[in-house]
């Protein structure tokens, strides 16, 4: 008896690699700076969507809030690269303060003086906001749909924060620090091979991390948790404190794609916490597939691929489009794009569709 | 020796006491069932026990130790096990997953994220699938299984706890004759080295596996005996089996 080798480990780890060295031959492959630059964006976009199969795919948690930590993250990333450019002494205060009547710099911004600093709180501060307000929640049993709007309304609260703060974040028209990221003395270009290689590195480190993470005994139970909360519970198990740890690590790899999405793009604004891109990531996660963390980025590369070639007369209408993807997917294929690889794999090693479902070894890949 | 206690136990619910001063003790390696007509409370004292509900008055010692104020996974790891009355196991992962997950005495997080071992409580994980007759279905994923074999494989998560008290509501609640009696002799294994306490409506069932019979009615103990001795009391009779007796 032959079992579809979609479930064996092996090979699923090969795929991952496979995929992630692919990744990374592109900067050899093509010398494109503009395709570098948006492949680059991809990986961003493709953690986002990994931190959502995390936290929906494996720990039933649908979370419509994954910006927040991308949000948060890229503000901090912003400030960062923005007091790089600063002078102390001859030019102490970025010009959108001056223009918005403040003369000193803020206590907020002070930190990002310094480089390391910056970076551990661009990282941290998100983390920390999603234990604290994972915390909140799940210590009081909130579930389902409930976490959908209340991860809503908390990223809606950060949207008007940082868009009404115009003195601290500039509002609408965001923070653009004029050079490029600049770390150990090395300027990186968002257009260079070494800022896409970080994206990518990012993204695959993360994404093996994760993996590994739910092969333990600890991504067990949070699938478990998934299924059965209350089950779960009276085996003896803290669920609410499983759920936190989930939700904290969806915010640091959501942290992480903020951090990096502002060093390729040199930009940020509120619309890093729109709603747009949090429901987005929902959609990427669920179109390539949210019980595999490769079927999230797939979907994220592939989605946003879409987005980008399909010709300028349908960007007007390109939420409808992406609105009616999600439909399709969630009438037709319910594992999205990686369930027809399921399928098709099972089909040849062997194995009828039926037959697969019996005898499926992991259902998550 | 006593273990499980309740002493003048209460649930209120504004007005409306679904469970009235009950006193019970389970000795241990006992098999109690609980009796009683719908509303009587039988589900109410479980959650009670489990700390699903708060108790509104009164004490429930398990082996001597007060633990009403604990929340539900301390008591689960104080050693009670509970099988709901709707089914609940893990849809989406395997027999052997669900058997897994159920099997630990390390719930840390942290912990269990540095555990990476197939499966270390083989022997216990054998022992089980042979009781409950799943153990050809290892590798099937269980929302899959038929109603009685979710019901078996329940069992065998509540046993893989290796709970000192089992709490098992209406274990027999939608199954088929045989594998009611399949049920049976899975709880007549388990007597005397565990202790169980069973809610069940099917009487030939718990002719089957009865020793001591605890009839509720109204959040209130009615009566407690023996089959033959509940079978013959007026007063259950009346309340809870109808003139007609016992079917």
């Amino acid at each position: 008896m032959s079992a579809n080798i979609y479930h064996n480990r092996k090979a699923q780890w090969l795929a991952y690699i496979g995929l992630f060295l692919l990744l990374a031959l592109v900067p050899v492959l093509f010398d494109s700076p503009f395709l570098l630059n948006q492949l680059a964006r991809y990986a961003v976009f493709a953690m986002l969507a990994v931190s959502v199969s995390l936290v929906w795919g494996y720990g039933g948690i649908l979370s419509l809030g994954q910006g927040i930590a991308f949000g948060l993250a890229a503000y901090g990333m912003g400030m960062t690269m923005q007091m790089q450019f600063q002078d102390p002494v001859s030019d102490p205060v970025p010009s959108f303060m001056l223009t918005n009547d403040l003369s000193t710099l803020p206590l907020l911004w002070e930190p990002f003086w310094s480089t390391p600093v910056g970076l551990a709180l661009t990282i941290a501060v998100p983390t920390i906001f999603f234990i604290g307000f994972g915390a909140m929640m799940f210590q009081a049993r909130v579930a389902g749909v409930f976490v959908a709007i209340m991860t809503l309304a908390m990223l809606a609260a950060w949207y008007a924060m940082a868009y009404d703060m115009q003195p601290f974040t500039s509002g609408f028209n965001g923070i653009s620090p004029p050079m490029p990221f600049e770390f150990a003395g090395v300027s990186i270009d968002p257009y260079s091979p070494t800022a896409y290689l970080i994206c990518v590195g990012f993204l695959a480190a993360l994404t093996l991390a994760v993996k590994l993470l739910m092969q333990s005994k600890f991504g067990l139970v949070v699938q478990a948790i998934r299924d059965d909360p209350e089950r779960v519970r009276f085996l003896g198990y803290n669920v609410a404190y499983y759920q936190v740890i989930v939700f904290a690590i969806s915010g640091f790899i959501a942290a992480c794609g903020g951090l990096c999405w502002v060093m390729v793009v040199q930009y940020v604004s509120p619309t890093s916490l729109e709603l747009t891109l949090s429901v987005s990531a929902v959609i990427w996660a669920a179109v390539g597939g949210r019980l595999s963390l490769l079927g999230a980025i797939l979907g994220a590369y592939l989605v946003n691929g879409l987005q980008s070639y399909m010709g300028d007369e349908l960007q007007d209408v390109w939420m409808i489009v992406l609105g009616s993807i999600f439909i399709g997917v969630v009438l037709f294929l319910p594992r999205g794009l990686v369930g027809l690889i399921e399928d098709a794999l099972g089909y040849f090693t062997g194995k009828s569709e039926t037959e697969t479902a019996t005898v499926a070894i992991e259902r998550t890949v | 020796m006593s273990l499980l206690e309740l002493r003048n136990v209460s649930k209120r619910y504004g007005d409306f006491a679904a469970i009235d001063g009950l006193d019970l003790t389970i000795n241990k390696g006992e098999l109690r069932c609980l009796l009683g007509p719908n509303g009587a409370g039988k589900t109410t004292c479980m959650d009670l026990i489990v700390g699903r509900q708060r108790v509104s008055e009164g004490t429930v010692r398990l082996m001597g130790t007060d633990i009403a104020a604990l929340s539900e996974h301390q008591i689960a790891r104080k050693g009670v096990g509970r099988k709901f009355q709707i089914p609940s196991v893990f849809k989406e992962l395997t027999v052997r997953q669900n058997l897994e997950v159920a099997f630990n005495r390390n719930k840390d997080p942290f912990l269990n994220m540095l555990s990476f071992k197939n499966f270390k409580g083989m022997k216990r994980y054998d022992e089980i699938t042979d009781l409950i007759g799943l153990k050809d279905r290892s590798n099937t994923v269980s929302g899959l299984l038929s109603h009685g074999e979710t019901q078996w494989l329940e069992i065998g998560l509540v046993l893989m706890q290796d709970p000192v008290l089992l709490l098992m509501d209406e274990p027999t609640a939608g199954m088929t004759e045989q594998e009611t009696y399949k049920t049976s002799q899975i709880f007549n294994t388990l007597k005397g080295s565990h202790t169980l306490v069973v809610v069940e409506h099917d009487m030939s069932f718990v002719r089957e596996i009865a020793d001591v019979i605890t009839v509720m009615h109204m959040g209130k103990l009615l009566a407690e005996g023996t089959i033959t001795e509940i079978e013959n009391n007026p007063q259950v009779r009346n309340v809870y089996l109808g003139t007609e007796g016992i079917h």
